[in-house]
Order: C-alpha cells, then structure tokens, then sequence
C-alpha cells in the first residue's frame, strides 16, 4: 500500500534578517534589498514516509522545524525543495480560529468555516447538532451570538469541534491541546482517541511527553532543521531528553 | 499549461468560492438594506457632482454622449467595481492572512473571490441604469439600439482585466511593503485616463491616439454603445482591452504561481 504521507529530500529557505520584502524605494534607488541578504534553511534534506492509520509525534525544541514541517504537509507552504505529497484530506488543527469571523454570528461562521474545508451545507446541517453539543452547553447558548463576543476559550471549543467533525483521514494537531479548560481538555483527548481508533492518520506536535506516549508510536525527532531519528516513540523521546540534558 | 491547472483549481473549489463570496456579501449587506444603499449611493452622489461641475460651470458640449448624467452614471458603476477590485485585490493575501495561513485551497481563490464579490454588487447596481435609461427613454431623450449586446461583453472584460492585475496585485504586495500607496496613486490617475467623465471622441486627435491603449477606453465604448447611437466604437481601443484583458490573465497567473512560495514565507 502506498504511504498517505510522503516527504522525500524536503527543504525550505527562510531570511534570518529582519525583512524579506523589499520597499519599493529601496528597489528603484539601490537597486537590491538593503538587508543582508541572509538566509538559513529550516529544514533540510527531510524524508520520511507515514503510513495509513500510524499516529506520529513530532518531537524537537524551539525553533527545530516542527511547525514548518506541519505547515508543509497541510499544503500552506511551499517547499524550496523536494517534496510532501499527501494522498488524502487533511484535517488542520493549525491556526484553529483562522476561518472564522468576528462580525458574523457563531452559527453562520459554522456553517462558513466547514464549507471552506469543504464541506457541503447538507451535511453541516446533519452535524451541527453534534459540532454544538461537543463545544459545550456555553457555546450552544450563544451560537446566536456574534462571534467576536465569544472568549477565547469557547472560541477554541468551537473550532476544535468543527475541524474534529470534518472527518477528513489525516489529522495534523499543533500544540492546539494546551488550551482549553481541564475538563475540555479530557474531552479532545477522547475525540482524539476515537478519531485513532476509527483508523485515521495522526500527526502531533506537542512538548508534552505525556501527551506524545498517550497517541503516538511512532516518534520523529526534529534538531537543526534536520530528521536526527525516526523510530518507536519512547526511544526518541529517550533519544531527546538525552540531548537536551547533555546540553543543558 | 499552467492556466489550465489554475484554472482546475479554481473550479474544484467552487464550493468554497461560493462560500466566500457569500461571506462577503454577507458581511457587507449584514446591516440590512444600508450595505446596499452604499454601493449605489457612492456613484450616485459623485455622478451629481461631475453632472454639476461640467454642465452648469464648465457648460462643456463636447463632454460627449447626451444625456450626460446617463454616460456619467454607466462609466461610474463599471468604474466602481474596477477602482475596488482593485484595491481591495492589492490587500487580499494579507486581510486574509489568517485564513491563507489555514488552509491549503489554490491561493488564486482569494483573487478572483474579490472581483467575483465586486461584481456580483456591480450587477446589484444594474437597476440603477435601467432606472435612469426608463426615466429618459420615456422623456424621449434616449433611445436603445441593438448594439446593447456587447454589454455583458464588456462584464466579462472587465472581470478577466481587474482578475489579471489582482493576480500581479495580491503577490506583489505582500513582498514589496509600499506598494498599496502606489496602487492608490496610479488608479487615481487612471481614472482621469479612462474616458469616464468624457467620451473618446469628444477627446482631441492626439490624446485619443494615447487614450486607445488604456485598455478600459474599448470597454467603456462597449458598455455605452447600445445606449447611444453617437457613441463611437473604436476597433483598435476594442481590440486592446480584449488583448489586454486575456494577456493580463496569463501574465498574472505566471507571476502569481512564481511568486507564491515567497508570498507564503511573508504572511
């Protein structure tokens, strides 16, 4: 069976200096952008496959490329090169809130949202029950409410539920599991679990080693912009606690 | 061929476009019939003013078609969807950054979204002509003829030109910091270059020779031919704007396709 996920010699070029883009000023009198021109490579030569069904964790410090890696496979940057092909729909839990609109009241920002993901009216109708009920009965008494008047909170709520319900057969998670109350958070843990169980592809990045034994088996182990191991979870997270103690 | 994969695309996701583009009217229209009391007000209001300025002070005969308000009024609605598709195309990859950020759909989607919004008002607007075309058709001061039928022509010209330069607009933008300043001088100037308040004909020969390369002069002669049977319709002026209309499509999905990895590091 070919791999759901498929990244092979992936790259991506990044400017360390302050900007990038050029003032048009700067480009008709200097001829050439003002700030060096100084760039780094945030990832490199990176190649891996997933299969279907297998739940990957993301593991790395800051600045190590996990997001970029994420953003990759989601389609929402474009590699400098090689290449990340993913065969199925992904579910992004990256930028949870990205869809939604303050003027706009919760519910029509439902139904908003899930046709961005494409998903047809017909079935939002069928889900919205299911979308309102996991939020929480605070959500629900203010689905009529604009959504800028929503907390940050419930806003998250909401989203989660949304992009949860989109069943889409890949799911990448970005450290979107830190927010949220205790009790809230027990329930995505569950959603998570069943959406595993249900066969689906997990991708998570997560600091939380908890939170990478409970959903991954597989580990991938991001340091310098480089792929340094791939292997059983527990071993790489044994593999990057190793590093950061011989550094610290 | 890279337009037809865009063009793909596009068309996979109509959906999705149809979704924005909702959101959009939604948005705008959220406050009752206000939102679309401003699309025909702005026009409106400034048809008024050139109507005053150029009959009662200038008292120019040679400003063109008569009635003058109703030339006023065709060029200043088409004009309107232009001017703002426009501006708002320069902003559309950074206003949406959150959502470029999220989603994985053609990026040309947010482009065409805009003007497909802009037009969708534009033909909101159309009752107004119709409104003053009936007022003076009755008052024997206008008469229609058969050449109305390069109307929707002109749309369709006027879509394919404000998508192709949003398609250059919306990358550019994002990686050159001063260009929305630059994008509001050179509409502004554009404005007084296209024959909106004048017609091509009433121009003298040597400004006319230049008029017929901007590319709105040929689809204004079609959008105001069939209400006027002294409207001049000039082949070559026509023969640009339909060139320069395909050519900015393609020119504009080449560039937009090549800059977009950078555009996507930025936002």
């Amino acid at each position: 069976m070919k791999p759901v996920i498929e990244v092979h010699d992936l790259g991506i070029e990044f400017y360390r200096g302050r900007k990038r883009r050029m003032s048009l000023r700067e480009m008709i009198l200097k001829r050439q952008n003002t700030s060096p021109r100084d760039t780094f490579w945030a990832l490199r030569h990176i190649t891996f496959d997933v299969q279907a069904g297998e739940a990957v964790g993301l593991i790395g410090g800051n600045g190590g490329g996990k997001s970029t890696l994420l953003k990759m496979i989601a389609g929402v940057l474009i590699p400098d090169e090689g290449y990340a092909r993913v065969r199925k729909g992904v579910a992004p839990l990256i930028e949870l809130t990205g869809g939604f609109l303050g003027e706009l009241t919760a519910r029509e920002n439902v139904y908003l949202a899930a046709g961005l993901h494409g998903m047809p009216t017909e079935e939002v109708d069928e889900r919205y029950e299911g979308i309102v009920d996991f939020a929480g009965p605070q959500v629900r008494a203010a689905m009529q409410m604009p959504y800028r008047h929503f907390s940050s909170g419930m806003k998250v709520r909401l989203a989660f539920s949304l992009i949860t319900t989109l069943d889409q057969p890949i799911v990448l998670v970005d450290e979107v599991l830190a927010v949220g109350d205790r009790s809230f958070r027990e329930k995505c843990y569950v959603r998570m679990e069943d959406m595993l169980s249900g066969g689906k592809t997990l991708f998570l990045v997560s600091h939380s080693a908890g939170d990478l034994k409970r959903f991954a088996e597989r580990g991938l182990y991001l340091r310098g912009g480089g792929l340094v191991a791939d292997g059983p979870i527990k071993e790489v997270l044994k593999e990057y606690h190793r590093h950061t103690d011989a550094n610290s | 061929m890279i337009l037809v994969r865009q063009f793909r695309g596009l068309m996979a996701n109509r959906q999705v476009l149809r979704t924005l583009v909702k959101r959009d009217l939604r948005v705008r229209y959220a406050r009752s019939m206000l939102g679309y009391v401003w699309t025909i007000l702005d026009p409106l209001a400034m048809s008024l003013i050139y109507l005053v300025v150029f009959t009662l002070i200038f008292t120019s005969k040679r400003a063109g078609n008569q009635p003058f308000f109703m030339s006023l009024i065709i060029g200043m609605l088409a004009w309107q969807w232009f001017n703002q598709s426009l501006t708002e195309t320069s902003r559309a990859l950074l206003s949406e950054a959150r959502l470029v950020r999220s989603t994985s759909l053609p990026r040309e989607l947010w482009v065409v979204r805009v003007v497909l919004a802009k037009g969708i008002e534009y033909i909101y607007s159309l009752p107004v002509i119709i409104f003053f075309a009936a007022f003076y058709i009755i008052r024997g001061e206008l008469r229609l003829n058969w050449t109305l039928v390069y109307f929707p022509v002109a749309v369709l010209l006027i879509f394919l030109l404000a998508t192709g330069i949003g398609l250059i607009l919306a990358p550019v933008t994002v990686l050159v910091t001063d260009m929305t300043r630059v994008v509001r001088i050179v509409i502004r100037m554009t404005f007084y270059a296209t024959p909106i308040l004048y017609s091509a004909q009433a121009a003298p020969e040597a400004l006319r020779r230049i008029l017929v390369f901007n590319p709105l002069s040929g689809i204004m002669e079609l959008l105001r031919t069939g209400f006027f049977d002294t409207q001049h319709v000039s082949r070559a002026a026509v023969l640009v704007s339909v060139v320069a209309s395909v050519g900015a499509v393609i020119i504009g999905s080449a560039l937009f396709t090549r800059l977009e990895p950078a555009v996507l590091k930025e936002i």
